[in-house]
This record gives structure tokens, C-alpha cells and sequence, in this order.
């Protein structure tokens, strides 16, 4: 699970000498909400967001009508794109995880994927929910179980998949983590196909030392 | 998959595009009204004639219509920004940067003069800025991922010293090199042999997948656009007739021009005496000339009065299927039916030939060749003495039986027309016989009688070259009249123009010059001065592999029709099986200046196999998006038939190879039950239990 496999490629980009105006329809024509600034090789320059082409009231305020047609016909992108050196980057060889960490410290919502200094793409939050999504398997229908476990025990996971295993059903997706309320659990989720509610839960019971605390339907 | 989520902005839209080309005669309208969309990691396959504007429209895209060239209306949008009226300087940024090209000739991309290694670093330190070292180490890594075996070496090298293949590999690792959003193919497999085209274009499925790129694919055979296009647009005579995914294309063609295409390619399951090529009537209008309704509506069979009225929009005819015919939906639903056979009888159709063994039974061979090698002399690079030959044919025995056809097939270099040039007497063979009628006639041509003359005649690849350009072509036909028939000069005419007829030429034909002609009418007249002194047997190198698919139809119609009316004896070569099934009894496959396998035509494509000719069928592209092939693909080039390799000469790229005795040991001939013969170690009964290459799919869905 890599960044170059969830990133979107060659995504939309901008000239730096775009008039503003072209590049907010740009924007609203192709339901994008960020463009990377690119110069010459697809070298990174800034990063425009619909936030930073919001023109600051306090820069018109002394200026008159006709002024302010002809400031912001003459407003190009990189006037207002966020300067390459405060974009926050990636490359395309980084795990997703390390991406939505990146996105999580910064508060960004996207990071330009960067190859030898060229924009080769672009990784947003929701390409990463996107994966969430289809971590959980969420596109097919099945039972979803999550089981805590304790998290100072050794083998919870292999004995939860050994008990299904045993039955001869396949997992559609299997994630983990620390219970974010008490970090003495830990907890799995399990989605699996083709059985019912009930017969999974028979079989989930079974396992020693660990507890169904949520089992549907989806 | 989680694809869905991101922004559907094509890569390329193109909009009711239009190109003209001005010329002394005015404005010509190469291009008009095109409309297509291309997603990120989608290949569109672009079909068509040549001359119907295929790459007017992909030059248009890059702005690369030269100086009388311009678009005269419509967006093309890229990634969302129109190209149309930009400044050659933002343009030039656009395409060094995330536009790329292959053409079809990678000589014409490559420069002569500069390692590979150094134009290929040329364009990350250019357009990237970036250092050599770096360049070089990136460029080394691209060229692994083409599989270019050996890449650092390659590197150092000049692109005469790589073969084809490896140099259209080159070709596509620089194209890559800027990871580009949009990638235009302008047959970039056309000059290659079938196995490295099917390396090629796995390798293109391949690289898309990892890149995402866009493709625009041009292709004019059917087979490749078949295997690699996700969507395929047909465009006739400059405007896009029909698009659609592909399955929906070649399952349920929806535009007259699209079927009749269909039906000008033999399929491989087909052969002559069950099948005959449909070829369209007529030939392309030009652009300054079209006619006032639908475009196709002269030649189309199932033209109306309406047709011929107004001219049909492109529109919906099936959810993501367009058409611009105004009977599409009927169209489609009833399919194509052939002339009625009371038409059709003059035609070879099923009851034309006598069965193939009864007939090869009861005739001694008419050409017989025995043991023959032709060895080309080349200087030696030793300093002292010793003489090194090529093999181009080495110890070649073959039949043929009054009557019937033998194909000759493989890859360039392995020799096959060599043989037919020794046959011919272009070349003198170094050792064994050629008989002819009973007589030996291993000697140059210059040194043969007239009735050998005549009665052995050829027909060659290029017909621009064949013709004399100064004489008309009553005059050229007429010498071959005059020479070996002794007709006096008072029946010539009448003569020639009896075969301009068989031609489907006509008298007013008899006049002109070769340069008046179109590619496919100088083959005719080739083939009308081939075989007007009545020869006993024809020899055909590669007489259709210059032509587009339905001219080329007609001409393999018209070989068919000579030969049942005449009983012509044909040797006939191709690179293309599916050519040589639907033409040939009998086929030999060639590989470095041997035959590997002989045998009669249906054998060949069934188990066993020789594993070089199981290699070649599963590299033939097939117009039919069910069928399914193996994948087996040969690696590396054929070797040097300067120093052949010993044993079993397909040992070196054999996928089946025993072991040590394919390298020391000649091969033995065995003989299957199916009658065919291969020159093969691996017994036959393990041969006999290959699974077929070829396989036919269910239908993926019901239109």
C-alpha cells in the first residue's frame, strides 16, 4: 500500500501565470479543489486552493470599483498560490499510512506526489478514505464483526482468524486497532461473505478471551 | 477498485474538430466534425483506411500539421485546457512535458548520430533540469522496465546496433521518460514482425497500467486495435463514422464501413474453400469531392434513397455505441448477409476445389526443391583468408503439387524470400536442386530458356517498384504478351484488356501510368503482367502486406479467382497466418533459413505444434475480442544467420527446450498423423497434447 498506487496521476495542473479568474472557473468546471502550480518539467511552484484564491477584503477596501475590476483581471496564480517551499510533499515510493500522517500533522488535505522534483501526482483525503472504504470491503455485502481483544495478549488475531479459518469461509477484509477509549484493547474488524449473522457469531463466541462487541449486517 | 471517487475530466477531449489543408486547388477538409474523449488509463483505438484522416487528427492534436495545415473549428481540450489558439511557446511546454508520441518508424525518432544513452538523458536534463548522473541512472531504470534486456549496455550504443523492436522499446522508454498524461501511438507496431509486435503491445498494456496513461492508439489492422483498445473510434474518409467500446465494435458493428471492414480481414479459422472476403466496393472519396448525403452512401450495400439526401449525425444508437447511420439500429440487428449464391457462384466458393488429398495423390510435383541452400558471401573479419557466409537458406526441401498453394511463413530474415528468389533465379543457389516441370534449373535467370520464363512468374511486395514508371500499362502487360505468347501486335490489345477485365480494371487502364494509379491497382497490374504468359506456377512475396485491408481483400479475391479459373500454382509468402490459412493447402514455416514445420494448411494451426510455430500463433493479432491466445512470447532476436546456432536453431529462444540435445543435435523430422511434418527433439505424442493457442471465449455480453 503505497502512495504511487492510491494517487491520483497526471492530475489537473496550472500555469503560474494563469489569470485567477480562468483557473476558479477551472476549478468549479472540473469539481477539483486544489491544483498544483507547475513550471517548466512539471516542477512544483505552489499549490492553489479554492481558500487561497479567496481574495482578501482588506486589500480592496481602499480601492474603488473600477480598481478592483482591473486588480483582479491582473491577479494571476502565482500571486496567491501558496509557495512551493510551504508546500507539504510526498513521494510516490511513501506508504499511505505515512501520507495520512503527514495530512493528519499539518492539517492539509492533499500532498502533491513529487518524482525527481516533478509533479507526478497528487494523493488527497479521500483517495485515503477511498482505501478505508475498500479496506472494510465496504462495496459487497457480508457480516461485519469487531472483536476486542487485550492488547497485552500474544496470538488474539491468529486464534480470531484460525476460528473462521476452520470453517472454511474466506475474509473480505480484516483491520485493527487500539481502542481509542481504553488502550488496554485492541480491536478487530473482521468482514466476511456468503455467511449469516448468527453463524458467525457462534463461531466468533467460541473464541477464548475475547468479546463480539459490535456484529451487523452491511 | 476506488477509481470513481476522482475527477472525471478526460485527459483529451476532442470537440467537432476540423482540419483543412490548403492547397493550390483550395481548401482541402481533411478533417471535419470529430468528436472523442480519452480517460485516464484508457487506450482509444483510432481505425481507419489510410488516407481517412487518422493522423491529421493525432498531428492536429500536437499542432504538427506543417505549413498548410490548420484547424479551421472545435476545442481540443487537454486536461481540461484547450490547445486550439495557443502560442507555439505554451504549446511546446505542454507537449515536452505531458504529451508524448511513437510513430511508426523508430529510426525516424532516434538519432543516428547519438548513443542512445545520451538522447535519451537528453530529455530529463533539459526539460527536468536534472543532473547526468541522475539522468542516466533514471533512463537505465525505464529501459528495464521495457524489458530491454542488458539496458546499461544499451545505453552506450548507437540505434543502428539494436534491432527494430528493441529500438521502438528505446522509442517508448523515452516517450515515458516525462510521464506523460497523454501518450499518441501512430502505428507503432506496423514495421515490426508479429512476435515483437506482440511483445510491443503487452508491454504497452503493461506501462499503461503502471502510468496511467492515456493512450490514442492509430492503428489500420483491426487484430492489434482488437487487443489493445478499450474503445475504439472508426473514422471514413475524415469524419469518426462510428465509436464503442471495443467488444461492441467487432461483436455488433453498427455502421456499414465498420462491417465491411470486418468482413475484408480473413480470420484465422477460416480457409479457402469455406470462406471468401467480402471487400468494400469503390474506394474512398476524396475530400473535395464528397458526396452530398452520407459519406459512405456510394459504396455502402445498404443504401437508401434517403442516404443520399442528408447526411446522418453521429448519435446514440446503443448506450456508450454511436453511429452516424441513419439505419444503425436496423443495421446491426439483421447483420450482413452475402450475395446470394446464384452471385457468388463464379466465385470459389465450397464446391470450387476438389478435396486437397485427392488431388495431391494423383499429381508428381510441379516445383521441387531439394536440399537447397543459397549462402550469401561476406567479407571476412579475420585477417587472413577464410570466407564467411550467411545462411540465408540452409538445406530447404520442399513440393509443390500442379494446382495448389503453398504458404511460406516467418519472421523477417528467416530466408523466405531468399527461397523464392532462387526459385526465381534472382540468386544462384550454392548446393542443391530446384526442378522445375522435370528440369533442373538451378541457374540465374539470365541463363534460362524462355519457356521457363514464362512459365514461372512472380509477384512482388512493393509494386511502386515493380512497374516501370515510363511505360503505360498496356505496354507493360503487353510485353509479357508479345514475349512469351507470340501474339502478334494486332491482338495484343485486345488481349491486355482482357485481363485489365479479370482485373476488375477495365479499358481505360490500358493508357495510363503507373504513377496514375493507386497502391492497389499497381498490385493488379503487377499481378495481370505476372500472369499473362499463362504460368504454370506464380510466385507471390509478400503481394499484399502493402495494401490497406480492403484492398487488399480484393486482391487475395482476385489470386483466388485467377488461380481456380487457371489453375495456377502458387508459392505464396506472408508475415500475416491469417492471410496464408485463408489462402494456402499447403504451409511451411520458416525460421532462420529452415523449415520447422510443413505441412497441410488446417494442420498447421491445430496441435501438435512446432513450438516456434505455437510462438507465431499466439503473437497474431485477431480482429475478435473473444478470442482468447496463450501467451507465449519469444525472447530476444533471431540470431545472426552468420554463424547459426548448432543443433536445433530455435534452441536459443525455444520456451519448450529439452535440454542438451537441442543445442548439439539436429533435430529429427517426424511425421504426425495430421499429416504435417516437424523438425522437433520433443516427441510427438508430447506435442500432440499442447492445448490449441487459440481459443474462442464466451461472449462477454449480449450486446
Amino acid at each position: 500500500m503505497l502512495v504511487k498506487d492510491y494517487m491520483t496521476r497526471h492530475p489537473l495542473l496550472a500555469d503560474p501565470d494563469m489569470p485567477v479568474v480562468d483557473a476558479q472557473r477551472f476549478m468549479v468546471e472540473a469539481n477539483v479543489r486544489r491544483l498544483p502550480v507547475v513550471g517548466d518539467g512539471k516542477r512544483l511552484l505552489g499549490l492553489v486552493t479554492r481558500q487561497s484564491l479567496l481574495v482578501d477584503p482588506g486589500r480592496l477596501g481602499s480601492l474603488n470599483m473600477w480598481e478592483i475590476a482591473g486588480y483582479l483581471a491582473r491577479l494571476t496564480v502565482k500571486d496567491v498560490m501558496i509557495k512551493a517551499k510551504d508546500v507539504i510533499v510526498i513521494g510516490p515510493e511513501a506508504t499511505i499510512e505515512e501520507a495520512a500522517r503527514l495530512m493528519v500533522e499539518k492539517k492539509v488535505g492533499c500532498l502533491p506526489v513529487l518524482e525527481d522534483g516533478a509533479v507526478v501526482g497528487i494523493i488527497t483525503e479521500t483517495d485515503l478514505l477511498a482505501q478505508l472504504t475498500s479496506m472494510m470491503d465496504l462495496r459487497s455485502p457480508g457480516v461485519r464483526a469487531t472483536v476486542r481483544m487485550p492488547t497485552d495478549q500474544v496470538g488474539g488475531l491468529a486464534r480470531l482468524v484460525n476460528a473462521i479459518a476452520a470453517r472454511g469461509w474466506g475474509i473480505n477484509a480484516l483491520g485493527g486497532s487500539v481502542y481509542p477509549k481504553d488502550p488496554a484493547w485492541w480491536d478487530a474488524v473482521v468482514k466476511i461473505e456468503g455467511v449469516t449473522k448468527e453463524e458467525l457469531l457462534a463461531v466468533l463466541q467460541q473464541v477464548p478471551g475475547e468479546t463480539v462487541v459490535d456484529i451487523r449486517e452491511v | 477498485m476506488i477509481a470513481d471517487h476522482r475527477p472525471r475530466v478526460p485527459i483529451l477531449a476532442v470537440r467537432d474538430l476540423a482540419i483543412v489543408y490548403a492547397t493550390r486547388q483550395g481548401d482541402v477538409p481533411a478533417v471535419r466534425g470529430v468528436s472523442f474523449d480519452i480517460q485516464r488509463g484508457e487506450t482509444l483505438g483510432i481505425v481507419g483506411e489510410s488516407g481517412c484522416g487518422k493522423s491529421t487528427v493525432a498531428f492536429g492534436i500536437v499542432n504538427f500539421l506543417g505549413a498548410n495545415g490548420r484547424i479551421v473549428s472545435g476545442e481540443i481540450l487537454f486536461q481540461g485546457q484547450n490547445l486550439v489558439g495557443k502560442s507555439e511557446g505554451d504549446l511546446r511546454k505542454i507537449r515536452g512535458d505531458r504529451i508524448a508520441m511513437v510513430y511508426q518508424d523508430p529510426m525516424q525518432a532516434l538519432n543516428p548520430s547519438m548513443r542512445l544513452g545520451d538522447q535519451m538523458a537528453e530529455v530529463l536534463i533539459v526539460h527536468r533540469g536534472m543532473d547526468r548522473k541522475a539522468a542516466e541512472a533514471k533512463c537505465i531504470q525505464m529501459l528495464e522496465r521495457v524489458y530491454m534486456p542488458d539496458a546499461a549496455n544499451v545505453m552506450k550504443r548507437y540505434p543502428h546496433q539494436i534491432s527494430g523492436g528493441q529500438q521502438q522499446r528505446v522509442v517508448i522508454a523515452m516517450a515515458l521518460l516525462n510521464d506523460p498524461a497523454l501518450l499518441i501511438m501512430d502505428e507503432p507496431t506496423t514495421a515490426l514482425d508479429v512476435t515483437v509486435e506482440a511483445a510491443v503491445l503487452d508491454l504497452i498494456a503493461d506501462l499503461q497500467r503502471d502510468f496511467d496513461t492515456a493512450i490514442m492508439y492509430i492503428s489500420h489492422n483491426l487484430g492489434v486495435i482488437a487487443r489493445v483498445a478499450d474503445r475504439v473510434a472508426v473514422m471514413y474518409a475524415g469524419e469518426m463514422v462510428e465509436r464503442a467500446a471495443v467488444a461492441d465494435i467487432f461483436l455488433r458493428p453498427s455502421h456499414p464501413y465498420t462491417q465491411g471492414l470486418m468482413r475484408c480481414v480473413p480470420r484465422l479459422g477460416q480457409d479457402k474453400t469455406s470462406s471468401y472476403l467480402y471487400p468494400i466496393p469503390g474506394r474512398v472519396p476524396s475530400p473535395q469531392a464528397l458526396p452530398p448525403g452520407c459519406i459512405f452512401e456510394p459504396r455502402c450495400a445498404f443504401a437508401r434513397r434517403e442516404c443520399g439526401q442528408r447526411r446522418p449525425e453521429l448519435r446514440e444508437v446503443a448506450a456508450g455505441h454511436w453511429a452516424s447511420c441513419l439505419f444503425a439500429e436496423e443495421i446491426a440487428e439483421q447483420g450482413w448477409k452475402p450475395p446470394a449464391p446464384a452471385e457468388k457462384a463464379p466465385s470459389p466458393g465450397a464446391s470450387a476445389f476438389p478435396p486437397v488429398g485427392a488431388r495431391r495423390a494423383a499429381d508428381r510435383p510441379i516445383l521441387k526443391v531439394e536440399h537447397m541452400k543459397t549462402f550469401y558471401r561476406v567479407p571476412s573479419r579475420r585477417l587472413f583468408g577464410g570466407r564467411e557466409y550467411v545462411r540465408a537458406v540452409d538445406d530447404v526441401s520442399i513440393e509443390v503439387r500442379p494446382g495448389e498453394t503453398l504458404g511460406i511463413v516467418g519472421e523477417s530474415g528467416c530466408g523466405k524470400s531468399t527461397l523464392v528468389k532462387t526459385i526465381i533465379g534472382l540468386e544462384t543457389p550454392t548446393a542443391g536442386t530446384v526442378e522445375f516441370m522435370g528440369i533442373d534449373i538451378a541457374q540465374p535467370v539470365s541463363r534460362r530458356s524462355l519457356d521457363i520464363l514464362k512459365n514461372l512468374q512472380m509477384v512482388f511486395q512493393n509494386p511502386d517498384s515493380t512497374l516501370n514508371p515510363s511505360f503505360s500499362v498496356g505496354a507493360q502487360i503487353g510485353r509479357a504478351l508479345r514475349r512469351f505468347r507470340k501474339l502478334p501486335g494486332r491482338e495484343v490489345r485486345a488481349e491486355v484488356i482482357r485481363l485489365l477485365d479479370l482485373m476488375k480494371l477495365g479499358e481505360r487502364y490500358y493508357d495510363r501510368l503507373p504513377r496514375q494509379l493507386s497502391g492497389g491497382e499497381k498490385q493488379r497490374v503487377g499481378i495481370a503482367r505476372a500472369i499473362a504468359g499463362r504460368p504454370e506456377v506464380v510466385l507471390c512475396d509478400e503481394p499484399v502486406s502493402a495494401l490497406d485491408v480492403s484492398v487488399q481483400a480484393a486482391v487475395l479475391n482476385l489470386l483466388l479467382e485467377i488461380q481456380q479459373q487457371m489453375g495456377t500454382t502458387m508459392v505464396f509468402i506472408a508475415h500475416d497466418l491469417s492471410v496464408v490459412r485463408f489462402f494456402c493447402d499447403t504451409i511451411a514455416v520458416m525460421y532462420l533459413g529452415q523449415i520447422v514445420e510443413i505441412g497441410p494448411a488446417e494442420a498447421i494451426y491445430m496441435p501438435p505444434y512446432h513450438p516456434y510455430t505455437e510462438a507465431l500463433l499466439s503473437a497474431v493479432p485477431i480482429p475478435d475480442p473473444r478470442v482468447e491466445q496463450a501467451r507465449i512470447r519469444l525472447s530476444g532476436t533471431v540470431p545472426s544467420a552468420l554463424n547459426p546456432p548448432a543443433g536445433c536453431r530455435f534452441h536459443t529462444r525455444c520456451p519448450r527446450k529439452l535440454g542438451a540435445i537441442c543445442e548439439t543435435q539436429t533435430p529429427p523430422w517426424q511425421v504426425a498423423a495430421t499429416g504435417q511434418r516437424i523438425f522437433c527433439h520433443i516427441p510427438l505424442a508430447e506435442l500432440s497434447r499442447m492445448a490449441s493457442v487459440i481459443t474462442l471465449k464466451e461472449a462477454p455480453h449480449a450486446g
